[in-house]
């Protein structure tokens, strides 16, 4: 006998309707790539899989005006390709070209990727300094969180039992501004990140830092910002020596949340480092414009 | 439960558990074993095949998923003579081939590129096969093979202009 059932959702309203019916526990399958492997070491958790991969408004990358919508079935492969994301969001392309090989990435979805909410998952970061926001559908209603509060811990979310994300938004970022991605891994491909750093950021017409957004991954226990680093940049000249400082001071707030653990001694030493490559990068080189 | 679909460019329909993944299909019930079995994670590429065109790994792949989609296996490329094609016909030339656990998944992963890309640069043929991996060649002669297919088959498309 089959461990578990599977269906395949025709609408939103349908899969929805078949999270939802009572007795039998039913969760949302899109790339797979996650639930396929964690089913071969852990006891199966579910009655059922609902299919949302067909369902076409779940698969679109859409921008009005200022704000860009991103389905939650849409997979790497399609954002890498997808014009809209290259020009509004080129360092979320990057961490999406990082993840996997090309038959991962072909699969393997941004719902998925923020809902299983691995510490290492690698659009988190860039998601999080586009202050993206996920939309939520259940027989209650809808309802919308920050990503950056969505994750609760590795592997933890607020998404509730029933309740399928749908969708993120996030508003186009200032003009001008320019970003990078950084993954340090094992290998250049398929492999898991150790340490990531997704940064945004703009200087005004005198040159001074306006906007900035720091966001490292697999570093704390989820992907959050952080405003102290952020603040030793905003509204100063962005050379090699407020950099630094910059870094220094995202590995010190990162030992404030960790405490030093096995991997300290590692991670305060790349962490600065890609945090000097990235700021660098995006103030004093050549980072991704974006618009 | 009952999965119709197309496997390597013909109409099937066949009775299996909704619990089994695409490879477990193939291999179990098809009987097509050139779509290896080896890590089921999603990690090696041995077990990857077309799924609309697209590369992907079987392992990974719910059975009932593919319902009313195109599946094109290891076993569905060959030559019109039902030999070998140009690209594997290049695998065999370049010394590409040792053990051989990793060509299905290769050839898929090099025909999966050719179909999106004719001129590929041998970074983007690496790129290509990033998940696919091979503990005897060290990859060279596999790029060298892909490599030499593209060639020969934007001559052929394309005999007035080499470059494209």
């Amino acid at each position: 006998m089959a461990k578990f059932d599977y269906v395949l959702a025709k609408t939103l309203e349908d899969a929805v309707h078949l999270l939802n019916e009572p007795n039998i526990r039913s969760i949302p399958l899109a790339g797979g790539t996650d639930i396929y492997v964690a089913i071969r070491v852990n006891p199966i958790w579910f009655d059922r899989l609902v299919d949302i991969r067909r369902i076409p408004e779940l698969s679109q990358i859409t921008q009005e005006g200022d704000v860009v919508s991103l389905g939650a079935a849409v997979t790497f492969s399609h954002a890498i390709a997808n014009p809209i994301l290259q020009k509004v969001a080129p360092f979320l392309v990057e961490a999406c070209s990082t993840i996997g090989g090309p038959a991962v990435r072909n699969c393997g979805t941004f719902g998925g990727n923020v809902s299983n909410a691995a510490a290492c998952a690698d659009s988190l970061p860039a998601l999080v300094c586009l202050e993206a926001v996920a939309h939520l559908r259940s027989p209650k209603g809808k309802r919308q969180l920050k990503v950056e509060d969505l994750v609760t811990g590795p592997h933890e979310t607020k998404i509730e039992s029933g309740e399928l994300l749908t969708h993120f938004t996030f508003k186009v970022p200032p003009e001008k501004a320019r970003s990078c991605f950084i993954k340090i891994g094992r290998r250049e491909a398929q492999s898991i990140s150790r340490l990531s750093i997704a940064v945004i950021g703009a200087v005004d017409s005198t040159g001074m830092v306006d906007y900035i957004r720091v966001c490292p991954g697999a570093a704390v226990a989820t992907p959050v910002r952080f405003p102290h680093v952020e603040a030793v940049l905003l509204g100063k000249k962005p050379d090699e020596e407020i950099i630094t400082a910059a870094a220094e001071q995202l590995v010190v707030d990162m030992i404030v949340s960790t405490g030093r653990r096995w991997s300290t001694e590692y991670k305060e030493i790349t962490l600065k480092a890609i945090a000097e490559r990235s700021l660098t990068k995006i103030f004093l080189e050549d980072g991704q414009h974006v618009n | 439960m009952l999965i119709n679909f197309n496997l390597n460019h013909k109409p099937v329909s066949v009775d299996a558990p909704a619990d089994i993944t695409l490879l477990a299909l193939l291999r179990d019930r098809f009987k097509l074993t050139g779509t290896k079995e080896a890590c089921e994670v999603g990690e090696c590429g041995a077990c990857s095949v077309l799924l609309d065109g697209e590369l992907v790994n079987s392992c990974l792949v719910a059975a009932p998923s593919v319902m009313g989609r195109n599946v094109v296996t290891i076993e569905g490329i060959h030559a019109e003579d039902g030999g070998p094609n140009d690209l594997q016909r290049n695998f065999i030339e370049k010394g590409a081939v040792q053990c051989g656990f990793c060509i299905p998944g290769m050839v898929l992963a090099g025909e999966a590129l050719l179909s999106i890309k004719s001129d590929p640069s041998r970074l983007e043929i690496r790129e290509a096969l990033a998940g696919n991996l091979c503990r005897c060649t060290g990859y060279m002669q596999i790029v060298d093979a892909i490599e030499t297919t593209a060639k020969a088959r934007a001559e052929k498309h394309h005999p007035e202009k080499r470059e494209d």
